[in-house]
């Protein structure tokens, strides 16, 4: 079971958030410029109207419809710069970046094989993505902006979107929702679903502030009756109290609730996995891989990835290989041995590809020298192994 | 990706301001169109031409306008939802969730680890000093100072400059004997056929001084070889040299296989992987891996059976030749993996079958007669296999 020829559906598995952020910035790019539109050209087109309706019934005076007509002016103009500033501050750099991204994606579905070395270069340009990736979700953004930058792929990764996500948490980490919240109104069509998350863990901070529960969380009361009561009798209680649920509200380690929820609203809105990429990527690698030989002294191979001590450790955590049939890997050329060339036992039991061991045979006046035993023969001595 | 970027192409068009190929005109021309009727019916009014009709004619002239410009939003929209509809399609199956993978602390630091050796491995050298401090990481400066020493020496190779090479080479000769490894020897040769073919016309006297001083400790182990390099000189020019029985002297491979050769060696003697195993695991898994892990998974629970995550993988993942590290012994009679307690025995024929295999053959006698070929032997005969 060995093959070369590239799995574009195994690769595209990966891909998905890839080609789908930039697609959801546009239509949030979209939405800006609809809501715009409608508001702008509503108040023009029911100030026309209004305007029509009036001189009409001839009440109003010249002056007064050149002021309307003036500020029906001033409101197209507004409109029509605001579009373009958004069309080039966010639009056109949205689609630029998505056609950088599906170009990317093309690119890899025309390799015929993992041998290409137009291969080696899109999965170099792929792991630089996967770091950069897990650089900003574990919070190492200088790291992620270097990456970037020095691979030229800024286009190719979300770093806007994670330093966002990083400022609100920041300040959720300090204990203030100014951030989040304002996050939350940008996001309020498509969130409605997820914002109860944060609504919700929020309302332990603001508990002692009735104008602010006021405020804030009437708009959430069909859907979170029951909590708001809580945090409201929460109220006649001082945070030292001992009142099993209402003390569970006052704990500090909501906050990490909060921040965690936090996370999971943006993955989920920006259709991205929970989990960095990379790690994806190297736990089926690691699988795939891992054997029990791996963990074994003797039967280490400086060039497997899990017999390295640093990914061997991260390799603990996932399953075995499964393996039906033999494969019988050459000591000294690495070759797997087959029928073309065979496996060759020494008298000791000591076995090594017919390649490798003439080879040894011809630089050495026809004996062959074991490396792991030491032991030393004639090359005719050596019996050939038949696996089946 | 051919759905896709057809829309996307279609998005651009309706984005751009400058073409108007919608059926809708574009929304800058809409309201410019209105500024212009807006106007008119300032100047108008300011003059006092204004008649009755004039401003229910602008009310006609706003709603008509703003007709267009929602016609054209819609095509946008429209368009956009086809171009999600198309990402769909192309991206049927979303990533699996899994619980947080990695998340120990050994984890972390381990995964930090191979991520701050990749960036040295890699020679992104600048990145890996700004995520050593960032993670607040210990990498000592001798394996730094390994690294960096690598990335000049290839970097020097691919300018066809062997010195800091053969430094290496003369400081690890013995490692490099032991490994069998011609890498010294390869890299003279490169530099004799540079002097040989680097200047017009040949300068074969200082390449064959090259050759006296360079060649004779390898006349043992590469006599063969550097009796061609020498004969090759008959045939200078570069241009007859191609098309001579030593044209594979004349390939620019015999330079730049150095490079690959140079970081296989180098890796070695610092018990290193010839690949960058950070690549390797990636490309695997990236590879059809996980989409192979997760369609087993899904078989198995739809036969409602579990499969411990930690164990085993209930299916087999296909790797390339270069990838496949170690042997695995699959007892072709109890298809059993081979373990210490049951290892792989050859019979006088040379088939090989386990232990316990063996035995059960055997059926309490002393021999033994073969499962695939009609040779009977001893079963003291059966001699254990060491992959």
């Amino acid at each position: 079971m060995s093959t070369s020829k590239l799995n574009i559906e195994g690769v595209m598995l990966f891909e998905q958030p890839f080609a789908r952020v930039p697609y959801e910035n546009y239509r949030k790019v979209f939405r800006a410029s609809q809501r715009n539109v409608e508001k702008e050209l509503g108040a023009v087109q029911s100030a026309a109207n209004d305007l029509a309706k009036r001189s009409k019934a001839r009440n109003n005076s010249t002056e007064d419809s050149i002021k309307a007509v003036d500020s029906m002016i001033t409101r197209v103009e507004n409109l029509k710069r605001k579009l373009s500033e958004l069309q080039s501050s966010a639009g056109t750099p949205t689609l630029g970046v998505m056609r950088e991204r599906l170009q990317h994606l093309a690119a890899v579905e025309d390799i015929p094989s993992v041998n290409e070395p137009e291969f080696t270069r899109w999965a170099d340009t792929r792991l630089d993505r996967w770091l950069v990736d897990w650089a900003l979700r574990t919070g190492k953004e200088k790291t992620a902006r270097m990456i970037a930058e020095d691979r030229g792929i800024e286009r190719l990764v979300d770093i806007d979107l994670f330093s966002d996500v990083c400022r609100i948490e920041e300040g959720l980490k300090r204990q203030s929702c100014s951030e989040a919240l304002a996050w939350c109104s940008e996001n309020k069509s498509s969130l409605r679903k997820l914002k109860e998350y944060i609504e919700l863990a929020r309302a332990r901070k603001n508990e002692d502030a009735i104008a602010y529960s006021k405020k804030h969380l009437l708009p959430w009361q069909e859907t979170h009756l029951a909590q708001i009561r809580q945090a409201a009798a929460l109220l006649c209680f001082p945070p030292t109290t001992t009142c099993g649920p209402y003390k569970r509200l006052y704990d500090p380690a909501r906050w990490t609730t909060l921040v965690q929820s936090f996370r999971l609203a943006v993955y989920n809105l920006s259709t991205l996995p929970t989990e960095p990429l990379l790690h994806l990527a190297v736990y089926a690698g690691l699988a795939s891989l891992k054997l029990p030989a791996c963990y074994d002294r003797h039967t280490k191979n400086t060039n497997c990835p899990v017999c390295d001590p640093n990914l061997g450790e991260l390799a603990k955590e996932v399953p075995y290989s499964h393996h039906v049939n033999s494969t019988i890997v050459c000591r000294l050329s690495g070759k797997i041995m087959d029928a073309d060339n065979m496996p060759m036992a020494f008298p000791n039991g000591y076995v090594y590809s017919k390649e490798a061991l003439e080879e040894m045979a011809l630089r050495d006046d026809g004996y062959v020298t074991c490396p792991r035993t030491g032991d030393r023969c004639l090359f005719s001595e050596l019996r050939k192994v038949f696996i089946s | 990706m051919d759905g896709p970027l057809k829309e996307l192409a279609k998005l651009e068009k309706l984005a751009s301001n400058a073409s108007a190929k919608g059926k809708a005109p574009n929304i800058n021309d809409s309201l410019d169109a209105l500024l212009h009727s807006l106007r008119e019916v300032k100047d108008r009014l300011q003059v006092g031409s204004a008649t009755e009709d004039t401003l229910s004619i602008l009310a006609r002239t706003v709603e008509g306008k703003k007709k267009e410009v929602d016609e054209r939003q819609k095509e946008v929209y429209n368009t956009l939802n086809r171009l999600g509809k198309t990402l769909d399609k192309k991206f049927s199956s979303p990533l699996p969730s899994y619980p947080p993978l990695f998340a120990s602390p050994e984890a972390v630091s381990a995964l930090e680890r191979t991520v701050a050796l990749h960036f040295l491995r890699t020679g992104q050298f600048n990145t890996a000093e700004a995520f050593i401090e960032e993670v607040g990481m210990d990498v000592d400066a001798e394996t730094r100072g390994r690294f960096v020493d690598l990335h000049h020496t290839l970097t020097a190779l691919r300018q066809r400059d062997i010195r800091a090479a053969l430094v290496w080479t003369e400081q690890n000769r013995d490692f490099l004997r032991a490994r069998s490894s011609s890498l010294e020897f390869f890299l003279h040769r490169s530099q004799y056929i540079n002097l040989l073919l680097a200047t017009h016309p040949p300068d074969v006297a200082s390449a064959l001084s090259y050759a006296k001083a360079a060649f004779p400790p390898f006349s043992s182990t590469h006599e063969q070889e550097i009796r061609r390099l020498m004969t090759c000189v008959l045939y200078l020019p570069l241009a007859r040299l191609q098309a001579s029985p030593y044209a594979d002297l004349a390939s620019p491979s015999l330079h730049l296989d150095l490079e690959p050769m140079f970081a296989k060696e180098y890796c070695a003697s610092l018990g290193m992987s010839r690949q960058v195993p950070l690549r390797v695991v990636g490309d695997i898994g990236g590879g059809g891996a996980l989409a192979r892990i997760e369609k087993g998974r899904r078989v198995m629970r739809e036969r409602k059976s579990e499969w411990s995550r930690t164990d085993e993988l209930p299916i087999e993942i296909p790797l390339p030749p270069q990838n496949r590290y170690h042997s695995i012994f699959a007892c072709p009679v109890s298809k059993e993996q081979s373990t210490d307690q049951n290892p792989p025995m050859m019979m006088t024929c040379g088939h090989v079958i386990t232990k316990d295999s063996l035995h059960k053959l055997s059926k309490n006698s002393q021999r033994v007669k073969c499962p695939y070929c009609p040779v009977e032997s001893q079963l003291a005969a059966a001699l254990r296999v060491y992959f």
